[in-house]
């Protein structure tokens, strides 16, 4: 029976019905207590450990289709992989949700907190179904509950003109991106008459040549991750959305929103296309298009223009904004290698990234929330005037850059390994030669922090809070650049996708 | 082999100063330097007992201490010694302490951070010389640029900024060069050896099998890393920008020790990696090393401020350094390493003069400065002196290297030219007559300003900073042997092993 | 009956449309116009494979867009209020705080 199939996979999107439910206790308790708004973030904490808890119970499940009954194909799944990116999106939405209470922009929309946490839980369920959808449907449909969610909290701060301007053009590149993507699903549709990844791959994996119309819709989907992932040339909301937006919402769609985009492409791309692996973990893809091809191009050019755009940019926000596009690159160029190896890249990468980039944000917050400012020129000689900060935000600067020893560094070098183990030499000289250029405005900031001389003399002094909150971001960093065994291990484990 | 343990003290006493320093109250700037001194004696007493307890007769690797660290991708760390580490650690053990001394009174601001990052860097530098595992090696190397960016950066002179950012910026173009190589080899010694290692001993092993073409590759990604910090001409641009910026204290530590990484590289890892490709690139990379000392010491003679000569002079002894090196018999690379330890003793004095000075009139033009000698004897014998060690006169330190060298490249067979040692031999000849001209238009003649007049002579401290590096100079000039028998049996087995091949 | 071609050939009509629109309008409100035709032309092209291929889920697909584009909408124009309000301009050339 169709319902009994359906009562009994409930138990398999546990973590997506207690965030939906979380969604709606936050809309309740805004409206029920409308005094109490303080209380919001740590009821959205709890249900996101909750959310959490259920996530890991899931572990050990058989990886299964949720909602399959008969011959109908499910619409997401439960796997290793899917796992990996949810809890990584959980810790995540945990650190800014802690952010958010220690902004002093959001502070001027201290009434609207109700809508902020609810949009921060809609974009959290959207990111779940991202992560482990199946079908074209799906897929859709998730991409536009974060991306709506993403919009509005773009525009977060309405008396702010940066604010509003950052959430208009989000939703222009927005809406357009995924009206491209649409058109491309509808053209998959109908070529091949199903929705479903597995069943498009029993279709795909027949042909033996580029079809041009296929070849068309592929292109055309890959739009929507492109824009989602912000590479090049579809980041052209990125600088603008990152400057505009509140740095906690930076922050979130810098890591959060992007790794989900990953995972979702990485999906895409080996379900949809998979016929099988040779024993040096390289995937045997169909025919019908290629991708090796257009990711190189894509991603050469992603990392060179985000950090050639990068070497001009005096808001420290704005160039963060151009770094996190770079490593989207350096992401792509592991995912080029359409190996398991890359795939490990990029999931150890985003553990490294995630930590490193939520880290500078948050500190770039916490000077906004002193000086009213994120140009680069009001840095100077804080390193001096908020010792421990500067000492972190050098820190996480040299772990972007990919120095040891830091963990930034052990996310490049598996980039490094997944794309020599090929061997792509020209890559990885390309990668090489953008971490150089990379260097050059990194340091940039270290260079105002700590050799220009302070234009006011003052004192800063932080919450213990904040402080602590710093000291878990950054202390991983050094950790996880000396030892990165677990990190490895976890990341193997994650690899593992539903149907392989 | 047996673990020990006394290779990671050594590199851990620095380090774990480095974090005490970090405690102490920031008003307490004497207690910080002493503090600062005393674990930098102690790093170097340590050096002193491995340095006894060293068998100069065993080929091979001493002090080794091997853990597992990263499993799945055989990851080790891994430290040792050998003939040609031990020297370059006694070196760095010895500089340390001389530079902290002599930053005593310089760096009057935030004492604090100065000895963490002094301490660092040697930390770094001691790394470097120890690892015997490319990705502990890499990770040292890397990160031992921070604390030097920061030391140009923070406590260095009117372009410090600029200076900073481009050693680092020329540095790390290199060294991610050569972790590609790196990583590459490491990859191919999977296929090899059956799983992937960082192992040095091991890649040992592999690198000579690798096919020939890319094995130029791989030897030109690593030997670009090394040469940028050697420097070789024409990499060496940021060289004279770093050091005139530099603090003193720095500058002595950057041309004691941070220039021999390069050459230590160089000997460490292309020559035994990719042999085949060392010797097919020998005669080119020779011949960029003779320009370089004709180069350095054409640039040098013609510079006006003294510590730009020092340190385009710098330029023109690590060229004798790589000559030797790449000229592949015993004796030339015997007097490379010895003269890496003679240019890091004299070069440093020179630094350490130079910035005695500049510390008192704050000015380096040449042209300031005139007929001190009768003001400031005892300085001006000292700068003699080493000036003269410098120049490399028979019975002082470098003579010797010197002489060693060009005697290899006289008898390479790899060169098959003796035109690379008549070229070179002008090198000695320019060079004695940049630092003496130097020397004559700064202590001779006439007292050519009323200021100078008031010039005080050296002081104890920085007597005490001095002395110890006269001894050395003269001990190694009189009685070369008991540095060169460190690394006799080094030389011997790598020149032999490279041949054979 | 009217051959599938013809349908096909109608959508990508429109889709090109909603993306010259897009490109060369300024006004943020005909931008959005252009972008529901975009949509419409996936809707277009669904229900026609959908009744070409006699599968339902292209229908059903449909009405997950059209939910999506009213919510779209929505959304959009509760931004431009937002900016209007603040610039007193709904044309994208002259939105430029931030350097586009």
């Amino acid at each position: 029976m169709v319902i009994n199939t359906i009562f009994n996979s409930f138990h398999l999107i546990g973590p997506e019905i207690a965030v939906a439910l979380l969604l709606l206790a936050v809309v309740i308790f805004d409206l029920a207590f409308p005094k109490n708004k303080k209380f919001l973030p740590w009821l959205t904490i709890t249900g996101i450990i909750v959310a959490g808890f259920l996530t890991v119970k899931q572990y050990s499940l058989e990886s299964g289709f949720v909602f399959e009954s008969g011959n109908t194909q499910g619409l997401i799944v439960i796997d290793n992989f899917a796992f990996f990116f949810k809890l990584l999106i959980l810790g995540v939405s945990l650190l800014i949700i802690l952010f958010s209470v220690s902004s002093e922009e959001l502070k001027n929309c201290y009434d609207r907190a109700g809508e902020y946490y609810t949009l921060i839980t809609g974009m959290i369920l959207g990111m779940f179904f991202m992560v482990s959808t199946v079908d074209l449907i799906t897929l859709y449909i998730s991409i536009e509950l974060v991306s709506f969610s993403s919009y509005v909290l773009a525009g977060f701060i309405k008396k702010s003109k940066r604010s509003s301007e950052a959430g208009l053009k989000y939703i222009i590149y927005g809406a357009v991106a995924s009206g491209i993507m649409l058109f491309g699903i509808s053209l998959v549709f109908g070529y091949t008459g199903t929705t479903n990844f597995y069943q498009i791959n029993h279709i795909v994996v027949h042909s033996l040549s580029p079809d041009f119309l296929l070849s068309l819709a592929f292109i055309l989907i890959f739009v929507g991750f492109g824009y989602k992932i912000s590479a090049v040339p579809f980041h052209f909301w990125t600088p603008d959305v990152y400057e505009g937006a509140p740095t906690t919402i930076t922050a979130y769609l810098s890591v959060a929103s992007k790794a989900a985009g990953f995972a979702l492409l990485i999906r895409f791309v080996k379900i949809i296309f998979f016929t099988g692996i040779d024993e040096n973990g390289y995937w045997i893809l169909s025919k019908a298009f290629n991708w090796s091809y257009l990711l190189i191009i894509i991603s050469v050019l992603t990392m060179t223009v985000g950090n050639f755009a990068a070497l001009w940019q005096n808001n420290v926000k704005r160039m963060l904004a151009y770094s996190s596009i770079a490593h989207a690159g350096y992401m792509l160029a592991a995912l080029t290698m359409l190996s398991e190896q890359g795939l490990l890249a990029i999931v150890v990468y985003f553990v490294v990234y995630g930590l490193t980039n939520l880290g500078a944000f948050y500190i770039v917050l916490l000077i906004h929330n002193k000086t009213g400012s994120e140009e680069i020129d009001d840095y100077d000689g804080l390193g001096y005037q908020m010792p421990l900060m500067g000492v972190a935000m050098t820190i996480l600067l040299v772990s972007l850059t990919g120095l040891p020893p830091t963990a930034g560094f052990i996310g490049k070098l598996y980039v490094f390994i997944s794309i020599l183990d090929a061997p792509h030499y020209t890559l990885a000289v390309i990668v090489a030669l953008n971490s150089v250029v990379s260097l050059y405005y990194y340091v940039r900031i270290i260079k105002h922090l700590y050799l220009n001389n302070p234009k006011v003399e003052r004192e800063f002094t932080f919450p213990v809070t904040q402080t602590i909150l710093v000291l878990v971001l950054t202390i991983p960093v050094i950790i996880l650049g000396l030892y990165f065994g677990p990190l490895l291990e976890m990341g193997k484990v994650s690899l593992r996708m539903f149907g392989f | 082999m047996e673990n020990n343990i006394i290779t990671s003290v050594l590199l851990f006493v620095p380090l774990v100063g480095a974090m005490l320093v970090l405690l102490f109250p920031q008003k307490n700037a004497p207690l910080i330097r002493f503090w600062g001194l005393f674990v930098s004696l102690v790093t170097f007493v340590v050096s002193m007992v491995i340095y006894t307890g060293f068998d100069p007769s065993v080929s091979g690797f001493q002090f080794v201490h091997k853990i597992a660290w990263i499993p799945s991708l055989n990851i080790t760390y891994y430290l040792g010694i050998d003939g040609l580490s031990i020297l370059l650690i006694l070196l760095t053990t010895f500089i340390t302490p001389l530079s902290l001394i002599s930053s005593w009174k310089s760096t009057g601001h935030k004492v604090k951070e100065f000895t963490f990052f002094m301490l660092l860097l040697e930390v770094g530098m001691l790394g470097v010389f120890l690892s015997l595992d490319i990705f502990l090696f890499y990770i040292f190397w890397e990160a031992m640029l921070i604390p030097m960016y920061f030391i140009i950066g923070i406590w260095g002179g009117k372009r410090r900024i600029y200076a900073s950012v481009k050693f680092f910026i020329f540095t790390m173009a290199g060294s991610l060069v050569m972790l590609v190589a790196m990583i590459w080899l490491a990859v191919y010694a999977s296929e090899q050896l059956g799983s992937f290692t960082t192992n040095l001993l091991d890649l040992y092993k592999v690198g000579p099998n690798v096919p020939h073409n890319i094995q130029s590759w791989m030897f030109l990604a690593f030997t670009l890393s090394f040469a940028i910090k050697v420097p070789l001409f024409p990499l060496h641009t940021w060289l004279p920008d770093a050091h005139v910026e530099a603090p003193t204290a720095g500058s002595v530590i950057l041309a004691g020790v941070l220039l021999k990484m390069g050459t230590y590289g160089l000997i460490r890892f292309c020559l035994p990696l990719f042999p085949q490709s060392s010797i097919q690139f020998a005669p080119y990379i020779s011949v960029l090393a003779i320009i370089g000392i004709i180069y350095g010491a054409l640039v040098a003679m013609v510079q006006s401020d003294m510590k730009k000569l020092v340190a385009y002079s710098s330029v023109a002894h690590l060229g004798f350094v790589v000559l030797g090196i790449f000229a592949f018999t015993e004796e030339a690379m015997q007097g490379a390493i010895i003269q890496m330890v003679n240019h890091g003793l004299s070069t440093g004095a020179l630094f350490l003069l130079v910035g005695v000075i500049y510390e008192r009139t704050h000015t380096r033009e040449i042209a300031d400065y005139g007929g001190i000698a009768k003001i400031v004897p005892v300085y001006a014998t000292a700068l003699m002196f080493t000036s003269l060690s410098s120049i490399g006169l028979p019975g002082l330190n470098g003579f010797i290297g010197e002489f060693l060298i060009l005697l290899g490249t006289f008898k390479s067979s790899v060169l098959g030219n003796w035109w690379f040692a008549v070229f070179a031999t002008s090198g000695v000849i320019f060079a004695a007559v940049y630092l003496l001209w130097m020397y004559q238009r700064v202590c001779f003649g006439k007292v050519t300003h009323d200021k100078l007049n008031k010039l005080e002579d050296l002081n104890t401290r920085e007597l005490v900073t001095l002395l110890p590096i006269f001894v050395f100079i003269v001990w190694i000039g009189i009685y070369p042997s008991t540095f060169l028998r460190l690394s006799e049996v080094f030389s011997n087995s790598l020149i032999n092993y490279i041949m054979k091949i | 009956m009217i051959p599938v071609e013809y349908y096909l050939v109608l959508s990508a009509f429109m889709f090109t449309t909603g993306v010259i629109g897009v490109l060369i309008r300024r006004n943020a409100i005909v931008l959005f116009m252009s972008i529901e035709l975009m949509l419409n032309s996936a809707n277009l092209t669904f229900v026609t494979f959908a009744s070409f291929l006699g599968d339902s889920a292209g229908q059903v697909f449909i009405f997950f867009v059209m939910t999506v584009a009213a919510a779209e909408a929505a959304v959009g124009l509760a931004i431009m209020i937002a900016l209007f309000r603040n610039k007193q301009t709904l044309n994208a050339d002259e939105v430029n705080v931030l350097k586009w």
